[in-house]
C-alpha cells in the first residue's frame, strides 16, 4: 500500500514537472515567432492604427514587458485559474474553449477506440491468413491507404459525397441549431471519422500482424497445439495476451499521433473543436489560447503514457521487476528460500 | 500385444527457398504398449520433425508427403484439424527441448496445466484445479498450491520442464513424445528429469517415442533403439543389440563419441565431415562420404534393411553376404551402459 502511494505521487511529481517545462518551452516559442499579436485582437483594424495607439495597445495587452516577467505573471495567475482572455474571441479562454471541447472528445475519442479496434481486428485476420491472397491483398492496400495524406483524402471525400452525391455535411459538427442532435452529429462525423481512421488504421495493424506472426512462431504456441487447443484459442487467449502490453504502449504512445491527426481534419472539415481553435491561435498568435490547448494537449500526453505503464504491469507481471521484487518473495514457497 | 501406434513409409518434407527439402524419408516403425522406443541421431537427422509429424504439429511449410501413421488402428494424417486436436494431448501428447521458452510467460502455470485438462476433459473448475495441483505434486513440484499461482519466469529451468511434463501428462495420453528434453538442462537437473520421466512411465504406463542424440541418456530408459541418419533409419534394435552389437557403421561412430571416463583416450572420437543436404539427397547410402568402411556400391544404390535378429536390422552393404567382413572398431565396456 506504502509502495502504491509512493508510486503514484513519483508519476505526480514528474506530471507536474513535465507541465511546467512544457509551459515554459511554449511561452517562449509562441512570443519569440515572427508575426503580431495585435492582428488577432484588433483584426483589419491594425493597419489603420499609427504607431502611439500600437505601443498603447501593446502596453494594455502587458505583450512590452520582457517574456520571462510576462511568463511569471501569467504563471502566478494561472494558479489562481485565470488564463486570460483570448485576443481572437475577447472573452476568457476557458469558457471558449468549454464550448467546443466535447466535439473534439468525440472526434478524437471515436477515433481512437474505432483505429485501434479495426487494427486488431484487421491484424489478427492477417495474421491468421498470413501469407494467403487475402493477406497479401490487404498488406498491400493498407500501405497505399497510409502513404496518401489526411487532408488530400478529406477534400477528395468532401468532393464525392457532400458535392456530388450530397448525401454528408462537408463542414461543422452538426447543423445549425441541432447540437443536441444526435442524428446530425453523426452524419456529421462519418466523414471526418473516416478520414482518421483510414489515415491511421493500417500502420496500427500492420504493427499488430507482425507482431502476431512472431508470436505465432513461438515455442509456447507449439506446447498450446500439441494440448490440443485449436487456433482460434491459442490466437485470442494466448498469442493476444502477449501482444497486448506492446499494443496497449503503442496505444497509449500514439496519442498525440492521433490527436494530431484529429487537429488537421478538423480544419480540413471546419469541424468546431480543440483542433480548429489551436490551429487559429498559432496563426494568429492568441497566446493565452495557445498555452492552454497545448498545456491540455501536453497533460493529456503524460498522462496515456502513465496510464500505459500502469495498464502494461497489470497484465505482464514482469514489467513490475524494479518494485515488485518483495511482493514475489511472499509468494514463494517457504522451503525454496532457505 | 499389439501395436499401439505404427508408422508406415512415412515421407516428410520441408518447403524452402532453395526447393523441397526431404527431413524424413521412408521411415516405418511401430511402438508397442508400454514400450520406450529411442530415436537417436544428429542433429538435422529429421528426428524432431518425423515427431512433429506424429503430431501434425509441422511448421507451416512442412507437410507429410506420403505414408500413414496409425494410432490404434486409426489412421491420422487423413484426419481434419478438428478430430487431430482431440488427440493432441488426449492420445499423444509432447515435451519439448527448452523449458525457458515452451510455457507461456504470461499466464500462470496453474492455468496452463488446468487448460491441458479442460481442454479434453468435462469438469469444473475447481475439480481441474485439484487435478492441476495434483500433476504438480506428481511431477516433483513442492508447495503445489501455492505454485499454482505463479509464472513462468518465477521458476527455474529444471522446474519449467517438470510442468511441461505436467501438462503432457495431464489426461494420461498413451504416447508421450520426448523431443530432447534434457538437452537444455545442466547435467545434474538432466538425471532428476529422465528418473521422472522413467517413474512416470512406468506409474501410468504411457507408450514413450525419446528423441535424444546422446547414446548415454537413453542408455537405461529405452527398450528398443531406431538410430536415424539423413532422414532415415539406418538400424533399429534392442538396446542391448545397439550397444553391444551395433553393425551399422553410423552406429559405431555414435558409440564411439561416447565420452569414457575410464579410458586412456586422449581425444574424444567423432564422426568426420557434415550431414548431407537433404534438399537433393546425394543417390546411394547419404552416410556414405563420411564412412572409412564405405564400399563402392554405397556410392550409387541405397542399401535395404538387412535383417540381423527379429528385432535387429541395419542399413549397410556391410551385411551382404558378399560384404568383406569388418569387426566393429568399438571395444566394448561394461562400464559404459550401466552407470
Amino acid at each position: 500500500m506504502v509502495d502504491k502511494i509512493i508510486g503514484i505521487s513519483k508519476k505526480v511529481i514528474q506530471l507536474i514537472f513535465v507541465t511546467f517545462l512544457l509551459s515554459i518551452i511554449v511561452f517562449y516559442m509562441a512570443r519569440l515567432a515572427p508575426g503580431d499579436p495585435l492582428v488577432s485582437y484588433f483584426g483589419e483594424g491594425v493597419e489603420r492604427m499609427g504607431t502611439a495607439q500600437k505601443l498603447e495597445a501593446i502596453e494594455k495587452l502587458g505583450l512590452n514587458r520582457p517574456i520571462y516577467e510576462q511568463y511569471f505573471s501569467w504563471l502566478s495567475n494561472a494558479f489562481h485559474g485565470k488564463f486570460g482572455i483570448s485576443y481572437k474571441y475577447k472573452q476568457d479562454v476557458l469558457s471558449v474553449i468549454k464550448d467546443v471541447y466535447i466535439n473534439t472528445i468525440i472526434l478524437g475519442g471515436l477515433s481512437f477506440v474505432l483505429t485501434f479496434l479495426f487494427a486488431l481486428l484487421l491484424g489478427i485476420f492477417c495474421a491468421e491468413n498470413e501469407d494467403k491472397l487475402i493477406d497479401k491483398a490487404i498488406c498491400k492496400i493498407g500501405t497505399i491507404t497510409t502513404c496518401v495524406p489526411a487532408f488530400w483524402v478529406s477534400l477528395l471525400l468532401i468532393l464525392i459525397f457532400s458535392i456530388n452525391l450530397g448525401l454528408l455535411p462537408s463542414s461543422g459538427a452538426y447543423a445549425i441549431g441541432q447540437s443536441k442532435s444526435i442524428a446530425s452529429r453523426i452524419k456529421h462525423l462519418i466523414l471526418p471519422l473516416t478520414v482518421l481512421i483510414l489515415n491511421h488504421l493500417w500502420y496500427y495493424a500492420y504493427m499488430i500482424r507482425n507482431k502476431m506472426v512472431e508470436e505465432m512462431r513461438q515455442d509456447y504456441v507449439l506446447l498450446c497445439k500439441v494440448k490440443g487447443l485449436d487456433k482460434k484459442r491459442i490466437i485470442y487467449k494466448h498469442c493476444l495476451r502477449n501482444i497486448m502490453p506492446s499494443y496497449i504502449t503503442i496505444m497509449a504512445l500514439s496519442v498525440p499521433h492521433i490527436l494530431g491527426g484529429t487537429y488537421v481534419v478538423e480544419k480540413v472539415f471546419s469541424y468546431p473543436g480543440l483542433g480548429t481553435l489551436c490551429f487559429e491561435s498559432a496563426k494568429y498568435h492568441d497566446y493565452n489560447m495557445l498555452m492552454v490547448l497545448c498545456l491540455i494537449t501536453g497533460i493529456l500526453v503524460v498522462i496515456a503514457n502513465m496510464a500505459a505503464q500502469a495498464i502494461n504491469e497489470r497484465i505482464d507481471p514482469r514489467m513490475k521487476h524494479d518494485r515488485g521484487e518483495k511482493d514475489w518473495n511472499n509468494n514463494t514457497a517457504p522451503g525454496t528460500l532457505k | 500385444m499389439g501395436n499401439l501406434l505404427e508408422v508406415k513409409n512415412l515421407f516428410v518434407s520441408i518447403n524452402t527457398k532453395e526447393g523441397e527439402l526431404q527431413a524424413v524419408r521412408n521411415v516405418s516403425f511401430s511402438l508397442k504398449k508400454g514400450e520406450v522406443l529411442a530415436i537417436l541421431g544428429e542433429s538435422g537427422s529429421g528426428k524432431s520433425i518425423l515427431c512433429k509429424s506424429l503430431l501434425q504439429i509441422l511448421p507451416k511449410n512442412g507437410f507429410i508427403k506420403n505414408g500413414e501413421i496409425y494410432l490404434e488402428g486409426r489412421e491420422l494424417t487423413r484426419l481434419p484439424e478438428k478430430s487431430m486436436n482431440k488427440i493432441r494431448g488426449k492420445e499423444i501428447s509432447m515435451i519439448f527441448q527448452d523449458p525457458m521458452t515452451v510455457l507461456n510467460p504470461i499466464i500462470p502455470v496453474g492455468q496452463q496445466i488446468m487448460e491441458a485438462v479442460l481442454t479434453h476433459e468435462k469438469m469444473s473448475k475447481l475439480e481441474a484445479k485439484k487435478r492441476s495441483i495434483e500433476l504438480l505434486m506428481t511431477v516433483g513440484i513442492d508447495y503445489p498450491e501455492k505454485r499454482f499461482y505463479q509464472f513462468p519466469f518465477q521458476f527455474s529451468g529444471g522446474m519449467r520442464q517438470r510442468i511441461a511434463i505436467a501438462i503432457a501428462i495431464a489426461c494420461k495420453p498413451k504416447v508421450l513424445i520426448a523431443d530432447e528434453p534434457t538437452t537444455a538442462l545442466d547435467v545434474s537437473i538432466q538425471r532428476q528429469i529422465l528418473d521422472l520421466i522413467r517413474e512416470l512411465q512406468v506409474k501410468f504406463g504411457i507408450s514413450i517415442i525419446f528423441i535424444t542424440h546422446d547414446l548415454g541418456v537413453v542408455a537405461n530408459l529405452a527398450q528398443r533403439i531406431v538410430v536415424m541418419y539423413a532422414g532415415k533409419f539406418v538400424e533399429t534394435g534392442t538396446t542391448e543389440e545397439i550397444f553391444y552389437d551395433a553393425r551399422h557403421p553410423y552406429t559405431w561412430g555414435l558409440l564411439s563419441s561416447l565420452p569414457d571416463v575410464d579410458c586412456d583416450n586422449e581425444f574424444l572420437s567423432y564422426i568426420p565431415g557434415m550431414p548431407p543436404n537433404l534438399i537433393n539427397p546425394p543417390e546411394g547410402d547419404a552416410f556414405a562420404p563420411r564412412n572409412k568402411y564405405a564400399l563402392r556400391i554405397d556410392y550409387y544404390k541405397e542399401p535395404p534393411m538387412f535383417k540381423i535378429t527379429e528385432t535387429h536390422s541395419a542399413a549397410t552393404w556391410l551385411l551382404h553376404k558378399d560384404a568383406p567382413k569388418i569387426e566393429s572398431p568399438i571395444k566394448f565396456k561394461e562400464c559404459r551402459v550401466i552407470r
